[in-house]
Parts: structure tokens; sequence; C-alpha cells
């Protein structure tokens, strides 16, 4: 049936009015009778009064409509302000703080043992720094110490015995007790009091000349950067090391030393005058290192075949006695400072 | 049968054609239950059935019992926006 025969515009309101109030009864009618059905089928079933009890239980339960009061008729807060008694310490504990405090009064429950194995850890460390002004015998006295039980322990959790790597160090050393490789690994790197006091000039010297060698204030763990050769660094002149050192031992030595003419500072930059074709070269100047190396003692040095360059600070007559032949270009300057400075201490 | 009766008749049948009247039909049931109508006229349904006795009653009872008071029941508000669709609906139908 096409919609221009029946002309709905040409209806006035109140005839489309009716017209919708006819649809709507409809509808209705047709909720109603779906609620109908719906009633008779469990009337039938036999489960429509089946949420239905006695009139004492009714009241019983209830809906509760009062202020400050949920629909059960139970109080928010109320045991808010209680106080319970922990059953392990015996004290009176507020209830909202109570879970908490059991966790940790009982030790259970993963904060607690975050705490507590913080609380280990920094009184481990308190002990250890205690242990290092023991004298050297404690140390090396490996029958008992508190700290050398404490790093014999610590070695021996190092080595884990499924790991791979313990047949391997094994197998280099043919036989060598493998806790010995790790015994001088752990006296450089990971110790937590390192004192270069134990430590012996020869392998102090070795130590500092391939590492940094700085011990950090907070780990007291010492600084294991290497100090070797960087191929970036480019060599400009010959004479450029030399002055620069004389540069730096002019700089410590106020008394002055007879070696080192103030002129010399003058030509730092300049890359002229010098006898040493073999002088290297550094572009950076620790100035923190070479400023405390005092007093340092040039005879030593020559002995030196470090694998930082010869030089800083040495007089032109040790130059060509340090004989650097074949030395790399490119050394750093911390490398022989370093040693320099231990040297004087010991 | 008059041209009302035919007009009457073709406007039903388009609206079940575009589904219209099954929308309108779940928006009036939704909003019934959400009323509460549903609920009072099911306890209106359980003083009948007390009435009459639970083996005895058929669904013609409850029909008769029911519907008057079920109309009567719904909410303004709903009865207002149902016939407010309606008549968009028409409208709508008109104009085409």
């Amino acid at each position: 049936m096409k919609m221009e025969d029946m002309s709905l515009s040409g209806l006035d309101n109140t005839k489309l009015e009716a017209l919708a109030q006819d649809i709507y009864s409809d509808l209705v009618e047709d909720a109603c009778l779906g609620l109908c059905f719906d009633v008779h089928r469990s009337v039938k079933q036999g489960y429509f009064f089946l949420d239905d009890t006695d009139q004492e239980s009714m009241k019983e339960f209830e809906i509760v409509d009062q202020p400050g009061v949920d629909i059960f008729g139970q109080v928010f807060n109320q045991w808010k302000n209680k106080e319970c008694v922990c059953p392990n310490c015996n004290r009176s504990i507020a209830a909202s703080r109570f879970a908490p405090h059991l966790e940790k009064c009982m030790g259970m429950g993963r904060n607690s043992s975050r705490i507590a194995n913080r609380r280990i850890a920094s009184s481990n460390n308190l002990n250890k720094s205690e242990s290092d002004q023991e004298d050297n015998d404690d140390i090396n006295d490996n029958d008992w110490s508190y700290g050398s039980e404490k790093k014999a322990k610590k070695r021996r959790s190092e080595k884990n015995p499924n790991s791979p790597r313990r047949s391997k160090s094994l197998k280099h050393k043919n036989g060598e007790f493998s806790s010995s490789v790790s015994t001088d690994i752990y006296k450089y790197n990971y110790n937590t009091g390192i004192s270069y006091e134990t430590l012996g000039p020869e392998e102090l010297r070795s130590l500092l000349t391939t590492q940094c060698g700085v011990v950090s204030e907070h780990t007291k763990k010492m600084c294991t950067r290497s100090t070797l050769p960087e191929p970036e660094l480019v060599m400009e002149s010959d004479g450029y090391d030399v002055s620069d050192g004389q540069v730096l031992m002019s700089r410590l030595h106020w008394d002055g030393s007879s070696d080192i003419s103030p002129s010399d500072s003058a030509s730092s930059k300049a890359s002229t005058t010098n006898s040493d074709p073999k002088r290297t070269k550094k572009k950076k100047k620790p100035s923190s290192l070479s400023l405390t190396a005092v007093g340092v003692d040039r005879g030593e040095r020559e002995d030196r075949g470090g694998s930082g360059s010869g030089g800083v600070g040495c007089s032109s007559s040790s130059q060509s006695a340090l004989g650097l032949p074949g030395r790399k270009k490119k050394p750093k300057l911390p490398a022989p400072l370093a040693p320099s400075i231990y040297d004087d201490l010991n | 049968m008059s041209k009302e009766t035919q007009m009457r008749a073709a406007v039903n049948q388009k609206l079940v054609e575009m589904g219209e009247r099954e929308r309108l039909k779940e928006l009036l049931r939704a909003k019934l239950v959400e009323c509460g109508w549903r609920d009072e006229l099911k306890a209106h349904c359980k003083d009948v059935i007390k009435g009459k006795g639970l083996e005895h009653v058929t669904v013609e009872d409850l029909v008769t019992e029911v519907t008057p008071k079920g109309r009567a029941l719904v909410p303004d508000s709903v009865k207002k926006e149902l016939l407010q669709r309606i008549c968009a609906f028409l409208a709508q139908q008109s104009t085409l």
C-alpha cells in the first residue's frame, strides 16, 4: 500500500494524536500480557511464592533505610576506633593498623622480609667497614676472624656450583685451586673496604697502571675503569708531553726542582724543543690527580714499563733513560701519575 | 474499510516493517522495569492468586485482573516519552 493513498499530512493533529495513543496502548497491553504469562507460568511451575518466607524473617531482613547506616543496618566505621591486642607482642594496636602491624610483627608478608634484608645489608656494611681497621694478620688468617669469615663466605657465594664458569677457570689453571683466582679478583674488585695499604707496591703498581683505582665513598668499591691508551687521541707533537709534565711538576713543587724551568710552561702548547722524539702526548690533564702527586720520585719511574706513557714531570735527563721505544703514541695521563702517588706512600 | 482504518493498518505495517515497533516495545519494557512498575504489578498478581487459589488460576483471570491496573500504573513520564517517539515516527512517515 503506498503512502500516497493515506495522506497523513492531511490528517489534523488530533487524529494524529489519537493514532499515537492507540499505538501506545497496544504497546502497554503487550507488556502487561508478557507479565501475566510470566506469572502464570511461575505459578504453575511452583516457583512463584519461593521468595516469600514467614513474616518474622521478612521483618528481620527488611531493607534498612536510615541515615548513617547501610541497608543491612550496619554502621560504617564502627570498629575503626577499637583497639586489638596483638597475640605476638601483646600490645594494643588500633584496628585499622592491626593487619600491617601483624605482618611485620610475625615476620610474614612481602614487606617484612624486604625490610629485614635491608637491615641485614646495612648492618653488613657497618661491620665490614669496621673490619678494615683490623690488622693485616687477621684478614690473612683464614682460620677464623670476623672480617675474613665474611670475606670467605662472600668468596664462596660468588662461585655458583652449577655455573659453567667454574669448570672454565679450573681448565685454565690446570688444577690450581680456583678460589685463589677469585681471591685476587676479590681483593681488587669486590671488597667493600679496600685499603691500598694492604697491597704491596708491586701489586699496586700493576693494578693502578691498568685501572683507575678511585675508591667510591658510597660503595667503597674501586673504580675499574681502564687506563689503557684510547684510540681517538691524536698526537700533535713530540714535546707536548714533557712540557705538560713540567707544568704540572712546577705546580706541585713549591721548592722548585732544578730540572724544571719555568720558561717551559710557556711552551706547553707549542710543539717544539724536545730532544726526545719518542715523547708521547696526552690531550687531557686530570689536574685533580696531578695536584696530589707531591714529591714524585723520578728515580723509580725509570723502572716502570707501564702501559701509560712515561714522562709526566720527568726531567730531561731521565727522559732518555726511560727509553720508550715503540711506545704507543696515545696514552692517557692518569696512568703515570697514579703510581707515582702511591710510590710515595709506600 | 474506511480510509482511516486502511491508513491505520498501513501505518502499523510500516511500524513493524521498519522494526520501530520492536524498538518501542523494548524501550517501554525497560522503562517499566526501571520505575518499579513490574514489581508493583507482580505484587498485585500475588494478591489475585492468593484470592483465587493457587491451583485454579488461569491466564484469563490474571489478564482481566491485571491489565487495567497495569495501564493505570504506568508513570506519566514513560507515557509521554513513548507518545513522543510515536509521533515522531508518524511525522517521519508523512513526509516520505
